[in-house]
């Protein structure tokens, strides 16, 4: 009796772990248009409704935790962006200036201004997250009929959130920036050397901006922003002049300058998002327009990624 | 457990479960603490290992983390992997050593969850995702089990409460049946 006990606990813990390790190869070896990952899509397009529902039912009760900690943090917040305000009002003197000539050079070449209004934005509710820092995923409760596609572009009032990375009719999931899949092409302010921003995996409040030019001297407080490149085949999907996050410090590599940057939307409590509808199609077709107003002999090759930075990004 | 597990616990096991990852999903994760979200999805698993055996505490962990892995579009099979041990071990725990000390819970749940941070995170590395070993890592599994550590014992209550009448035999009571039929607590011994 003992030994049948013994045997049927082993026989149940060793059909567990191989069909563990059967399903872990599959998924790891098929491709996103696979039989497993088509059934994660049939679960989510299922449990949306029910995920949007109890989130909506839970928020008082998440609320009030949050304000536990948005409290306690709050103090700290506000010397800080005390600080920030005194040293960001003469750049925005400075900007100010630039802007007028910015609108003067739009006027005079006939340009659109490409802001984060005409990508067609959908706002959208996150109603669940992941709790492994190894996964930086959100559900959100706008799929398929409000025009949300694969690889849309999310962002909120802070900045560049991630992209949609599965659509169903009620729903969809968005990988974060901080994900360990991610990676978006992206400058230093003003300037036009570009990297790719990639997480730090294990290290959920960092990102690295990676592959700037050697010379590239970025400053700390310098604000890290997409790049929106447009160059066939490689466009980005993201809009250009999206803000990122901050650089907080430099390393010295050999051939390459990479910057630690801390994301500026606040991924911990993201509540409320914007899922940028209108692709990198649309914005190189947008673009390719653009560059047909242009005088002659300026139109063409990397010209179109300079347009594409010249874009608010909001 | 030796014997087969009743649908009544079963149902129990399941809807606790269900009900456990949404409300992970949609409130804990969203909810920072330390920097870290509190996951009660390990504690789950190891609290119904080790109140319902080794056997139910390997299901469990194997349905719960295949709920985890398709509610988040996460590398289906991971989460199934590492709770099912994880489960296994705190049924044959309660086996074993049936634990009766009231710190078993908090115990039990920071070893499970530490347990389950590492594991993920050397599968993680197994299946060749690019990340240093950091100290920033480090410390996120250190918070983890912290974090998970504080919200073990109310955990093991509800868990307790939610399958006490399914469960065959519950090991408290047979503690004090076998304490008194022993003579060692009974008020009648003293007399």
């Amino acid at each position: 009796m003992y030994d049948k006990t013994v045997r049927r606990r082993r026989a149940v813990l060793g059909l567990l772990v191989v069909l563990s390790l059967l399903l872990l190869t599959a998924y790891f070896g098929e491709a996103p248009s696979g039989r497993l990952h088509a059934v994660q899509r049939d679960f989510l397009a299922v449990v949306s409704p029910i995920q949007d529902g109890a989130n909506k039912a839970l928020k008082p009760v998440r609320d009030l935790f949050g304000w536990f900690g948005a409290t306690l943090s709050a103090k700290g917040q506000r010397d800080k962006l005390r600080t920030e305000l005194d040293k960001l009002r003469p750049e925005l003197v400075a900007a100010e200036a630039e802007k007028r000539t910015y609108q003067q050079l739009i006027s005079l070449y006939h340009l659109e201004r490409l802001g984060l209004s005409d990508y067609h934005p959908v706002t959208a509710t996150v109603v669940g997250k992941s709790p492994n820092f190894w996964y930086s995923v959100v559900t959100i409760d706008k799929g398929t009929p409000a025009g949300v596609r694969v690889n849309d572009p999310v962002v909120n009032g802070e900045g560049l959130v991630g992209r949609v990375v599965a659509v169903e009719s009620d729903g969809a999931q968005v990988d974060l920036i901080t994900d360990s899949s991610m990676g978006v092409s992206a400058r230093i302010g003003t300037s036009s050397a570009t990297g790719l921003v990639v997480p730090k995996v294990g290290e959920p409040n960092d990102l690295l901006l990676r592959y700037l030019p050697a010379n590239t001297t970025p400053a700390k407080g310098e604000l890290v922003v997409t790049s929106g490149t447009v160059e066939p085949p490689y466009n980005s999907l993201y809009p250009p002049g999206v803000v990122i996050g901050q650089v907080t410090s430099v390393n010295e590599e050999s051939a390459y300058t990479s910057v630690n940057v801390r994301p500026a939307a606040d991924l911990h409590n993201l509540d409320v998002v914007d899922v940028l509808t209108s692709g990198a199609e649309g914005r190189a077709a947008r673009l390719s327009t653009l560059t047909s107003n242009l005088p002659a002999g300026q139109g063409s090759g990397g010209q179109s990624e300079q347009l594409a930075s010249t874009g608010t990004g909001g | 457990m030796s014997q087969n597990p009743s649908p009544a616990l079963l149902a129990r096991v399941a809807a606790l479960s269900i009900a456990i990852v949404f409300f992970q999903i949609g409130v804990v994760s969203e909810v920072p603490v330390f920097g870290v979200n509190a996951d009660l999805t390990p504690l789950l698993v190891v609290f119904v290992g080790l109140l319902g055996g080794s056997m139910m505490g390997a299901a469990a962990g194997f349905a719960v983390g295949l709920l985890v892995d398709l509610a988040l579009l996460q590398t289906l099979g991971l989460t199934s992997l590492v709770f099912t041990l994880i489960g296994y071990w705190a049924g044959r725990l309660r086996e074993l050593r049936d634990p009766r000390a009231a710190l078993t819970p908090l115990l039990v749940g920071a070893a499970a969850s530490a347990a389950a941070l590492v594991g993920y995170s050397l599968m993680k590395f197994l299946l060749g995702v690019d990340a240093p070993v950091s100290f920033e890592l480090l410390r996120q599994i250190f918070a983890g089990t912290l974090v998970n550590s504080i919200v073990a014992v109310p955990m093991f209550s509800l868990v307790r409460r939610a399958l006490a009448s399914a469960l065959p035999e519950d090991p408290r009571r047979r503690r004090r049946r076998r304490a008194y039929t022993t003579g060692g607590l009974s008020p009648l011994s003293k007399a």
